[in-house]
């Protein structure tokens, strides 16, 4: 495991995020002091349900705007960036693999790893992409669509597509929430190993007890705020 | 991968709206481009066929049905003008040609046509073209004969009219022997419908249309002599006999007279035949008008100018294209209203596709193309379809049309007004799109992103 000393990937500061509900007060989701990480850490982020953990996530990935404080991924504040600008910036940087996979159900396994090269520049072609799919254990599965791939099947190919551009930062939002314990944990290994292999940093969110007992370093969004 | 790949994608997704959509634009644009070909093709084989016929006379009426009757063998001749006007215009020193014709047969439904070897000698019925024969020979026209069916055509009217006024008939004297050949020359389209093949006979039938009722001319079938190459004209639907035969048989008599000639040449010399037109080349154009008015004066005959004739003729006609071309824009627009409609439909659906790009980094700029180019593309090949299957139905039309009218229109003729229909396709797509293309580019995606409980 690469040593949390390195130069930081992640660093979040005084960071704020309010809704309005539906009775329109403003209701603060979001408070955090101050949180880091450094290149290959691989840490687990946990929460109660709604406690904030995906709306973090989206301020991280640039998707929200934050109402204050600092965000920095790989040296760059996205939310001083241009709202296309910080869509480049995402797709060249930040890695996502979502709870429901997430994948276009148009497209084959390996078009939807395309599909996350071709907004960041299509680093590394359509071998890299073969390549990914080949490591995730799906090499037989290349021109499947998402409807013809099992859960865990899907949910590697989401992994595969969030490296497409191998991004120095990948966040987990629940990556295991829709498989069962044992897809869950091969596909839980599957991305640690591939994220350490790559030297990409892994934030990964969850609220499972099991995945957080795999992880060293387990930061509580309670203790942050 | 590439954003049309995308866009490609997104439509075979959702095959049957895109199938069903781009098949409405396909429609709209197949009917305009028909209607285009149509009226441009009909309006240029109608104008074309004017050309040989620089002016045509007939007895007074409507100037429109004399040409269509002279010029294009449609509609019934108005009546029939005197033999003596058709010579005296034959001697006109401003007269280039004049051609005769009488009709009043059919045969099939073929328009049997009275005139003199001219028509095959000198006539051009386009500058430079003349009938020229397949097989065979022109029929054998001499003047004595005609006059001489002149003769017997009169008497018979003679006997006639005493009949109905009830006076006792007197038996003219039998006129000297003449021989009347009862020859014809068939137009191509004719011997091809008909299968009447040269030394064929055949048996007309009275009246210029065919009907049940109508009486047989059996006692004197005519002898296919000829067999015309085709013109594309309305020469190629005609059965050409000479004058003197149609005057010879019974049921073509003169008719009395319907209004004098100038009163100079009223009484002198008594009128000797009759013919239902005479088509006029003439020496110059600067004669045209003066022999137009000279004509138009008479009592008896009008002049026409087939070319002016058939431009008054799609005058008319041309509002009704212009109705035919705002339904099929109508069709076109209410394909675009299906396309913002259909897309509109999938938006719900497409709206957590949208956040899944974004989320991968797809600008909202992307987005909102890769919707404005679904619509867009839809359009662009529906009209594409719509253009090819517009001049497939003309070209499979054609068929139909060559045996209705005789001539074709050019189905493979591009018109500089079917690059604006793509044109106008293409904006059709990208307002149709517009609306659902600003709906994705607005997408929230955190929103989107959610998974789906």
């Amino acid at each position: 495991m690469p040593d949390s000393n390195n130069k930081p990937i992640l660093q979040l500061r005084n960071l704020r995020k309010s809704y309005r509900d539906g009775s329109g007060s403003l209701l603060e989701v979001i408070h955090l002091r101050q949180f880091e990480l450094g290149t290959g850490d691989q840490t687990v982020l946990v929460g109660q349900s709604g406690s904030g953990k995906s709306t973090l996530l989206n301020l991280i990935a640039g998707i929200l705007l934050p109402d204050g404080g600092e965000i920095v991924v790989n040296g760059v504040d996205p939310t001083k960036l241009s709202e296309a600008a910080r869509d480049r910036f995402r797709a060249a940087n930040i890695g996502y693999v979502f709870q429901s996979f997430n994948l276009l159900q148009g497209f084959t396994a390996l078009e939807n790893v395309l599909l996350g090269q071709m907004f960041g520049g299509g680093h590394g072609g359509a071998d890299r992409a073969v390549e990914l799919l080949k490591k995730v254990g799906l090499e037989h599965r290349l021109h499947h669509k998402p409807r013809a791939l099992s859960v865990g099947e899907q949910q590697r190919v989401a992994i595969a597509r969030a490296l497409a551009n191998a991004p120095p930062l990948v966040l987990a939002d629940e990556p295991t929430g829709s498989l069962d314990t044992k897809n869950g944990a091969a596909v839980l290994g599957l991305l640690r190993q591939i994220c350490g292999d790559g030297g990409h940093t892994l934030l990964l969110v969850t609220h499972d007890p099991q995945v957080m007992s795999s992880f060293e370093k387990v930061v509580r969004l309670e203790d942050l705020q | 991968m590439n954003l049309f790949k995308i866009v490609t994608k997104n439509m075979r997704q959702r095959a049957l709206a895109t199938w069903l959509t781009g098949t409405s634009v396909a429609l709209g644009v197949a009917l305009a481009v028909a209607i285009l070909l149509i009226k441009q093709g009909v309006q240029q084989r109608f104008e074309q066929g004017t050309l040989g016929y620089e002016m045509v006379i007939g007895a007074k009426g409507s100037p429109l049905q004399l040409v269509l009757n002279t010029v294009y063998n449609l509609d019934i001749s108005p009546g029939n003008i005197s033999w003596k006007l058709f010579e005296k215009l034959r001697d006109d020193k401003r007269v280039k040609l004049a051609v005769p014709f009488s009709v009043g047969d059919n045969y099939h439904g073929f328009r049997i046509v009275g005139t003199t070897d001219t028509f095959f000698k000198d006539f051009e019925f386009e500058p430079g073209r003349k009938p020229e024969l397949a097989a065979g020979r022109i029929f054998n026209f001499k003047e004595d004969a005609l006059k001489s069916a002149f003769q017997e055509a009169a008497e018979r009217a003679r006997e006639r009219e005493s009949k109905e006024r009830g006076e006792e008939v007197t038996p003219a004297p039998e006129p000297a022997p003449v021989e009347h050949p009862f020859e014809a020359v068939i137009g191509s389209t004719v011997a091809e419908q008909t299968g009447l093949t040269n030394g064929e006979k055949f048996i007309a039938a009275h009246g210029v249309q065919p009907s049940a009722e109508a009486k047989e001319h059996t006692e004197n079938p005519w002898t296919v002599v000829g067999i015309l190459k085709p013109t594309h004209t309305a020469v190629d639907r005609a059965i050409y006999i000479n004058l003197d035969s149609f005057y010879h048989i019974e049921g073509h008599e003169l008719r009395s007279p319907t209004a004098a000639a100038k009163p100079e040449e009223k009484d002198n010399d008594p009128d000797p035949g009759q013919v239902s037109s005479i088509v006029v080349k003439l020496q110059s154009p600067i004669f045209a008008f003066g022999l137009y008015r000279e004509i138009n004066d008479r009592e008896d005959a009008m002049a026409a100018f087939p070319a002016a004739e058939i431009r008054k003729l799609f005058d008319i006609v041309g509002n009704i294209d212009r109705l035919l071309l705002a339904q099929a824009i109508l069709i076109l627009v209410v394909a675009g209203v299906a396309i913002a409609v259909s897309i509109y439909n999938s938006m719900s659906e497409r709206r957590r596709e949208i956040a899944i790009l974004r989320a991968l980094g797809a600008r909202r700029a992307t987005i909102f193309s890769i919707v404005l180019l679904e619509a867009v593309t839809i359009c662009v090949i529906g009209a594409a379809v719509g253009l090819v299957g517009g001049h497939l139905v003309v070209g499979a039309a054609n068929g139909l049309l060559y045996k209705a009218s005789g001539f074709v229109i050019p189905a493979l003729h591009v018109q500089t007004l079917e690059w604006y229909i793509l044109a106008v396709a293409v904006i059709l797509g990208a307002i149709s799109g517009l609306g659902p293309a600003l709906g994705a580019y607005r997408t929230d995606v955190a929103r989107n992103l959610a998974p789906s409980s």
